[in-house]
């Protein structure tokens, strides 16, 4: 058994083993975060108690959030066309979340006590009911994952039972997803002293979730091209212009919501007067504009190569919300700056290393591709290349 | 607008800048009653600079703590409830929940919580008024029992705004028409008085309404949304699964012979053969 192991370990690509050594290098200087304090392996201070890490959660379940958007339409919405990308969104969802809680773990000063959001509720708080949330959700996640996990195990009867069950618990995960995704936004609700107005709204939960429509679906495109590339598995093409086709409806609803907002509520001329602030937001806005023009297009949502390009500009875009209200437009106390210490970005590395690991030895294992569509030899001599995607 | 609207039991402070002499006593005093370092006291001291021409110099000085608001953004933010108001008015912090998350911190209008960076298992550093010292029957907190000039007095809140209108009212030449405290932040049981403006001494411009307000608003707002979205999703499901085999039926009545096609399963992906656009990449892989 244990050669057998062994054995099976010696088999794996040289790419594993490179990520190995990231993931343990990186948990290592987490173990040593833990041992050793906040203070003394961070740059969070006074000023800026939330760093990197926090934008890094922020980002990361937004696109996680392609999880219950796919589950929505497939299941929900009975787009059945759509059920191919359902098990490697899912398990990208689930091991995203699980990056989030590990980093979480990581900037909690007593993490000793994590336990206590479980025991001690305040339910006037945001970061509360995300907490839940996003535990309850994962617990979800791995329900649907399951029978992709037990299918050829001793227990693949237990299928049959779990898939009976499906609906009711993917309507419960795409309610707790809704619910944090927006809460995400709630958080900083309160913190309207400290954040710029531009980005400072009653409707950022809305804004919240809408992005993160968004950015899970052009998650789940581009980890579908990606996968093409790495794990010679992909999407039909049919299916990856059905989801493209959604992106200019999300994000169109979005920027105008968010520019109305800014209309309603008077600062509309923020936008040109906040210097390096305005230049952040009208970044974002960029950002969003491109795929909205390109996924407009026939010609770029049947395109491998495009359809990867506007989509990276979606993820960008939705990033670089996410640090704004995060980070760079949190307003700084005494020209005090933050910029995060080697070791949190090192932390960071870590854990987006363990994560790529556990989804590659997880897709190299159970039968997650199953119904993507193989791609061979004889395909590539048989067509042509394309045009390329830029 | 405030969920946690002042009583008569409330305590108060008033703090009056043009008394200060920057002595840091309060600091001492706060840092001994409390068993904290000099580094993590709960009260700090904010100061104006050297203003004013040669020989016409001046500077002023204010003690800082926590302003212990009427409906505090900590308490609304605190994910665990470590942070809470008690019946006095007081915001109490309990040790022994806080999870350091540090919402806190950015939650505050007035940058208070502070936290102890260079502890292995750090805690959230923040005024109680003494309230542990107040239970053991003394009358006031250790800052002001100590401070020398009087510039930090304690008592009922009620008593504090008062005597702070008065001493405006009484000399209006030596103070700026504003008790920053009243409704900063959506009113807070800390009065300053001062001879320069606040911004000057480098206190925050707060709102007149609380933020914690307006988080509640939102997360209020949470069972119905939950409720809500469940609800819609379950009818459209239900809705489209019935309109579905609906048609089947239909499907079956008129031609009984012909094989069901609305009921399709999830289909497998067709095979990359339309697929023209295939990247260079795939060549020579495993099947």
């Amino acid at each position: 058994m244990l050669k057998k192991i062994i054995d099976e370990v010696k088999s794996l690509s040289v790419g594993y083993y490179i990520l190995a050594v990231i993931a343990a290098a990186g948990l290592s200087v987490a173990a040593y975060r833990l041992y050793a304090g906040l203070g003394t392996t961070t740059n969070l201070s006074k000023a800026f108690p939330w760093g990197v890490w926090i934008s890094f959660d922020l980002s990361t379940v937004a696109f996680s959030g392609g999880a219950f958007t796919l589950a929505a339409l497939v299941y929900v919405f009975h787009l059945h066309e759509l059920h191919s990308a359902v098990r490697p969104t899912v398990l990208a969802g689930l091991i995203g979340y699980s990056s989030v809680l590990l980093i979480l773990f990581m900037d909690l000063g007593r993490w000793d006590r994590f336990y206590h959001f479980l025991i001690y509720p305040n339910l006037n708080s945001a970061l509360f009911e995300v907490s839940w949330c996003i535990m309850l959700y994962s617990t979800i996640l791995i329900y649907e994952l399951s029978p992709v996990l037990l299918k050829n195990s001793r227990w693949s009867g237990a299928i049959k039972i779990i898939e009976k069950w499906t609906i009711p618990m993917v309507i419960a995960g795409v309610t707790l997803s809704t619910l944090h995704q927006s809460s995400l936004g709630t958080l900083f609700v309160v913190m309207s002293p400290r954040l710029d107005p531009l980005w400072h709204s009653m409707l950022l939960p809305v804004f919240f979730l809408i992005s993160s429509l968004a950015a899970g679906l052009a998650m789940v495109i581009s980890g579908a091209i990606l996968s093409f590339w790495i794990f010679k598995r992909t999407l039909a093409e049919n299916v990856l212009a059905e989801l493209g086709w959604f992106i200019p409806w999300i994000l169109g609803v979005y920027l105008v919501l968010k520019l109305g907002e800014l209309e309603i509520t008077d600062e509309l001329h923020l936008l040109f007067t906040s210097g390096l602030h305005s230049t952040l937001y009208l970044t974002e806005l960029g950002l969003l504009v491109i795929p909205i023009i390109l996924f407009a297009m026939k010609r770029v949502r049947h395109s491998r190569g495009w359809s990867l390009t506007g989509a990276m500009f979606v993820l960008a875009g939705v990033v670089l919300n996410r640090f704004n209200a995060s980070w760079f437009a949190i307003k700084p106390i005494a020209g005090e700056m933050y910029s995060p210490s080697w070791m949190e970005v090192a932390i960071l590395i870590g854990v987006l290393a363990t994560a790529v690991l556990a989804y590659s030895l997880v897709a190299h294992y159970f039968p997650l591709f199953e119904e993507t569509v193989q791609v061979t030899r004889e395909s590539k001599i048989q067509y042509p290349l394309p045009q390329s995607g830029d | 607008m405030s969920e946690t609207t002042s009583n008569k039991n409330d305590y108060g402070f008033l703090i009056d800048a043009s008394r200060c002499i920057d002595c840091r006593a309060c600091l001492v005093a706060c840092s001994v009653e409390n068993e904290v370092p000099m580094e993590t006291t709960r009260i700090w001291i904010q100061e104006t600079g050297v203003q004013g021409e040669f020989p016409n110099l001046a500077r002023y000085s204010a003690p800082y703590h926590c302003m212990h608001c009427d409906d505090p953004s900590c308490v609304s933010a605190c994910t665990v409830g470590a942070l809470k108001k008690d019946d006095n008015g007081i915001v109490t912090y309990d040790q022994d929940r806080c999870i350091g998350c540090r919402y806190c911190m950015y939650a505050c209008p007035f940058q208070v919580p502070n936290y102890e960076w260079k502890e292995r298992l750090p805690l959230i550093v923040k005024c109680d008024m003494c309230v542990s010292r107040l239970g053991d029957g003394q009358s006031e907190p250790a800052c002001s029992a100590t401070c020398p000039t009087d510039a930090i007095i304690f008592g009922k809140k009620s008593d504090m705004l008062a005597e702070a209108h008065r001493r405006i009212d009484q000399s209006p030449s030596k103070y700026i028409n504003h008790v920053y405290g009243e409704t900063e932040n959506g009113g807070t049981a800390t009065f300053y008085v001062s001879p320069v403006p606040f911004e000057d001494l480098g206190f925050p411009a707060a709102d007149e309404s609380s933020p914690a307000y307006f988080n509640r608003l939102v997360t209020h707002g949470t069972p119905t949304v939950a409720g809500a979205v469940a609800v819609g999703l379950s009818s459209v499901y239900l809705t489209i699964k019935h309109h579905e085999e609906a048609m089947t039926q239909i499907a079956q009545n008129e031609h009984p012979a012909v094989p069901d096609e609305t009921e399709s399963a999830p289909q497998l992906a067709p095979m990359p053969q339309n697929k023209p656009d295939m990247p260079q990449e795939v060549e020579g892989q495993e099947a």
